[in-house]
């Protein structure tokens, strides 16, 4: 059910894109319409421009299309004017040559000229002109050219046309002229002919003018002659050209193809000629005027010799006033030119094309533009979500949602992303050559191309649907690095790298790099010169990047060495990432560290166990011993007579009493030896406590004759440590000095405070002489159950000096003794505490 | 006549302490277990409960909680349990006094006797008077000049008595071995001397039971001596 959902997204995706490009073809194509103007070309007149609810005759594009015609229809009626008389083709209309070839320029008041038959000039140009290259002595050139050469001149009295130039108005111009023959007077009256022999360019006369004279008949030098027959060609060119364009107007703008109505209307002196499309009645103004208005609907009435100017389009006076000016030659000032058009179109003409296409298509822009911005919206919204969603597949089991991909997922990145392009560019290609050239247009034609624009659009879609969520997928599911080329290169290439370096020899892998680098340098640098001491630049800094790694990875196998070595039995070594010398390092340093972990782990275990026994066989000896203490006493109050029955219990008395201080020290000794105690750290003066001690063992020390002298730098010696713990360290060695120290000696307690490196620190020291000599050795002293003196008949359990090192040790002291003949030294050393 | 019941899983020692109670003059019953005990507690009208903790049955903690249900008479602990955390807990779940095993038969007696006089003669103190300062059974007359524990007349020298006097007017407080020194001889300390510490020893011997392991007057050792605020 999902899936199908799913294929309908993507399906309804592909018709947004198909569906809003066809939309936007269908705007833009709306937007203008195509009209086959004169020359046959196809022209498009934008309409999107127009303001919405424009009526076609007030369109731009109506506009255009009337400006264009009347362009056309006053250079018609010019060229009209040249063809015709009286309104009809006038074959044998006379043609001044020089006067037409200058009809722009205007015409010199004197000229030589020839008139020929407008058929004839026609005709000529059409055949083409023949030159022949004729070699002419003198002699031969004068019988050539003529004696006398024939000279128009323009008749100002009569005309208008008074100032220098004269304007062509052939109609006018013909009634103007005057023809005057003149001498040539360049024959000598010996008889010797004053031209120079000549190559001449001659020029056949295919036709003799209306006198039947031929070109060089007219001029009496060569270069009359060339002038003439440079007239004769050009004049002959233009009217053929000018005939073809008559034949063409002629058709377009007759009756029966255009609904354009005109009337041209001429007045030179006091002829008027009016050309028009329509039979005229008479050459009246008021009657044109009115001729014009009873069939169309708008018009123009531009008469500039009375400056007047009617329309009721938007064509503007000064618009046809240019127009004019570019035939100013075939107008002369009193011209009225009349157009205009009924709104009827009751011929088919581009006006009538126009104004179907107009109507037919301005309406639909705007819906067909919103078509495509939905469907383009919506093309954008189905890929966001489709994206979202691509490859997300749930399991029914797990309820879990995972990524699954498509066969052609498992294509390698790089050669999907060939494959991509290449797909694009033949769709690219594809493209062009059915939609934008333009070629299949012609030869399906509108709808067959916007067909074809659709499937061109909907092959796109597919083609980008298939690799875009190809790659989305691999994202998703991590693959597209994963899965490419570079990537699989990349790890070939350092795991064989890795391999060679893992296993190689230490010599080897030293000296080969090392050496290879050495040479790659150097042969990089004198190959490549300048780019090559950029690679070589990169290269070393890669190189430089490796060893710094290397180094980096054995520095923190020596910062793991000396967590170890600091008693950080827990630290391991990360070997991820680590390498040959460095790697087999570390793990041999993780096995030691584990190794010690594990014997401290079983040591601390055996020792509380040790300290465990130790208690509970204490309790149990504890108990009997209660009564064996108990019936001692009371046998010591019974009135005992034998001496010897009261000396042995004197002894089960003693003994006993030491039993019970025995069963003590073994379980505060084996406490403090497994690390089973806790401690309370607080301030301890040592001077106080040392007076504290003193005081306590006043009696005890007179007893023995014992004097102490304390001698303290200071009245206060702080240090941090258990105050029951030090005082028990203190009293233990207290005790040891009453037991062994000799009668009537001093015991000299110092006081000192030393400055060591780690911080000042605090060292008491306690001295006496013993009463016998020691015969173990220091380290001896402080083992369990050892006592200077061998013999054991003394009270004491021998754990004394133990427990006072350990406890000291636990409370982060230093614990000596230094044995100096009888001289018994006991050396404590804790950091000061700074007040 | 005060009846003191003795419950011990071992027998001698049970007899071992009737014989000493005895020659004080107070009456024994004796069990061996703690069902035994709570029973006899029940039939008999005991005065002073000595007890061991481990026991067959009903171990002696558990006894005691049951005990101090209906009953508040002394309850002393006697166990070879050493441990401060056993004292601890024997202490805190209603016993008054703990003593470990092997035991001083004396020093038994004597609190046997400390614990009964505070039993019996419990309210008997309270007469308001504000040169009368007490701690606990330790109660000293600055009028008469006299010092009592529980009930006991204890005699000290003057300066062992302005010593304590000091000490129990500032219960809690700790004070160093110098400012002892000036507070009672009104003259500045010079240090590095045992006087005071041998009177404080002094002083323990006369009002402690067992001056090793002093009820009252505590020292602190590297620090000074104080007492207890009770």
């Amino acid at each position: 059910m999902k899936k199908l959902s799913k294929v309908l997204l993507h399906g309804l995706q592909h018709i947004c894109l198909v569906g809003g490009v066809f939309a936007l073809v269908m705007a833009l194509s709306s937007s203008f319409v195509y009209i086959e103007n004169r020359e046959g070309h196809v022209k498009s007149y934008d309409i999107i421009t127009e303001e919405p609810g424009t009526d076609f005759e007030n369109s731009k594009m109506f506009n255009q299309l009337l400006g264009n015609n009347i362009s056309d229809i006053i250079c018609y009626g010019a060229i009209r004017g040249q063809m015709e008389t009286n309104g009809v083709f006038d074959a044998d209309k006379a043609i001044d040559v020089t006067a037409f070839a200058n009809r722009y320029t205007g015409i010199p008041s004197e000229y030589i000229t020839a008139d020929y038959y407008l058929e004839d000039l026609i005709k000529w140009a059409q055949n083409g002109f023949e030159t022949e290259e004729v070699f002419m002595t003198g002699k031969e050139a004068d019988t050539f050219l003529s004696n006398k050469k024939i000279i128009t001149k323009i008749n100002f009295e009569n005309g208008n046309y008074n100032g220098g130039t004269v304007s062509y108005i052939n109609s006018d111009i013909e009634k103007q002229k005057q023809v005057v023959t003149v001498s040539g007077n360049v024959i000598l009256e010996d008889g010797d002919s004053l031209r120079d022999d000549v190559n001449a360019t001659i020029m056949k006369n295919r036709y003799r003018t209306i006198n039947g004279k031929m070109i060089e008949d007219h001029v009496t030098s060569w270069e009359e002659y060339y002038g003439l027959c440079q007239m004769v060609k050009k004049t002959a060119e233009d009217l053929n050209t000018n005939y073809q364009e008559y034949l063409e107007y002629n058709e377009y703008y007759d009756k029966s193809n255009s609904n354009v109505v005109y009337y041209i209307r001429k007045t030179i002196g006091k002829d008027t000629e009016v050309y028009s499309n329509r039979d005229v009645k008479s050459d009246k103004l008021e009657l044109l005027k009115e001729q014009l208005l009873s069939e169309c609907d708008k018009f123009i009435i531009y008469d500039p010799e009375n400056m007047v100017y009617e329309t009721n389009t938007l064509i503007e006076e000064e618009t046809l006033r240019y127009i004019l000016n570019g035939y100013e030659y075939a107008y002369p000032s009193d011209t009225q030119i009349l157009i205009g058009i009924s709104e009827e179109y009751a011929v088919a003409d581009v006006f009538s094309q126009a104004k179907t296409g107009y109507n037919g298509r301005a309406p639909y822009f705007i819906p067909y533009l919103c078509g495509a911005i939905v469907a383009l919206i919506g093309y954008l919204f189905l890929l966001v979500v489709l994206t979202k969603l691509e490859g997300k597949v749930k399991v029914k089991s797990t309820d879990e949602i995972v990524i699954r991909l498509n066969p052609e997922d498992k294509i390698p990145t790089e050669a999907m992303l060939i494959l991509a392009v290449i797909v694009g560019v033949i769709l690219a290609f594809l493209a062009d050559f059915l939609i934008f050239s333009g070629r299949a247009g012609r030869i399906v034609g509108n709808y067959g191309w916007i067909i074809l624009c659709c499937v061109a659009v909907l092959l796109f879609s597919l083609a980008f649907s298939f690799f875009y969520y190809s790659f989305v997928r691999r994202i998703k599911a991590g693959t597209l690095w994963k899965n490419s080329f570079i990537r699989k290169l990349y790890c070939r290439i350092e795991k064989s790298a890795l391999y060679i370096y893992d296993n190689a020899a230490i010599v080897l892998r030293v000296w080969i790099p090392y050496v290879a680098f050495i040479v790659l340098n150097i042969v990089i640098i004198g190959v490549g010169k300048g780019i090559g001491l950029l690679i070589a630049l990169i290269l070393d800094v890669f190189v430089g990047i490796v060893l710094y790694k290397s180094a980096q990875d054995r520095q923190r196998i020596l910062k793991g060495i000396q967590k170890i070595n600091d008693g950080d039995m827990e630290h391991h070594i990360d070997t991820t990432g680590l390498h040959g010398d460095n790697l087999v390092l570390a793990n041999s340093v993780n096995h030691i560290g584990e190794g010690i972990r594990n014997a401290v782990a079983t040591s601390m275990k055996d020792e509380r166990m040790k300290a465990d026994l130790i208690t509970n066989v204490s309790h149990d000896i504890k108990t009997p011993l209660t009564s064996i203490i108990n019936y001692v006493d009371l046998i010591k109050r019974e009135n005992v007579e034998n001496s010897k029955v009261r000396e042995y219990i004197e002894i089960l008395d003693v003994k006993s009493q030491r039993l019970k201080q025995l069963t003590d020290d073994l379980v505060e000794a084996s406490k403090i030896s497994s690390g089973n105690i806790v401690l309370q750290w607080e301030k301890i003066n040592l001077v106080e406590l040392l007076n504290q001690t003193i005081g306590e063992f006043s009696e005890k020390f007179e007893e023995k004759k014992l004097t102490p002298v304390l001698r303290s730098v200071k009245n206060a010696m702080l240090i941090e440590a258990d105050s029951r713990r030090i005082w028990r360290v203190i009293e233990n060695l207290f005790n040891n000095i009453f037991k062994y120290a000799l009668e009537g000696t001093r015991v000299y307690i110092d006081l000192q405070e030393i400055d060591f490196k780690e911080g000042k620190q605090v060292v008491l020291s306690i001295l006496n002489i013993s009463a016998n000599p020691i015969k173990v050795n220091t380290e001896e002293l402080t083992e369990r159950f050892i006592r200077g003196d061998e013999s054991r008949t003394t009270e004491g359990s021998g754990l004394g000096l133990s427990i006072a090192k350990n406890l000291t040790e636990v409370q982060k002291g230093k614990f000596d003794i230094i044995i100096d003949g009888d001289l018994f030294k006991v050396v404590l050393t804790f950091p000061q505490l700074e007040k | 006549m005060i009846n003191i019941l003795v419950c011990d899983d071992d027998k001698e020692i049970v007899d071992a302490i009737e014989i000493y109670l005895n020659q004080e003059g107070y009456q024994v019953h004796k069990a061996y277990d703690g069902e035994q005990a709570i029973k006899m507690l029940k039939e008999q009208n005991i005065h002073l409960l000595i007890i061991d903790i481990m026991m067959p049955k009903l171990d002696g903690i558990r006894a005691t909680i049951k005990i101090r249900e209906y009953s508040s008479i002394p309850i002393i602990f006697l166990s070879a349990k050493s441990e401060d955390t056993d004292k601890i807990l024997g202490l805190n779940i209603g016993a008054d006094d703990y003593v470990t095993k092997p035991f001083n038969p004396l020093e038994l007696v004597a609190r046997v006797k400390s614990n009964l006089r505070r039993y019996t003669q419990l309210g008997n103190l309270n007469v308001e008077n504000n040169a009368l300062f007490t701690v606990g059974g330790l109660c000293i007359n600055d009028d008469t000049k006299e010092v009592t524990v529980d009930g006991e007349n204890v005699k000290l020298t003057p300066i062992e008595y302005n010593i304590l006097l000091l000490l129990v007017k500032n219960q809690g407080r700790v004070f160093s071995i110098d400012q002892i020194y000036e507070n009672i001889w009104n003259e500045e300390a010079i240090g590095a001397d045992n006087t005071v510490a041998v009177h404080i020893r002094h002083i323990r011997e006369k009002i402690e039971i067992n001056p090793k392991e002093p009820k009252y007057l505590k020292v602190v050792w590297g620090v000074g001596y104080k007492i207890e605020k009770q």
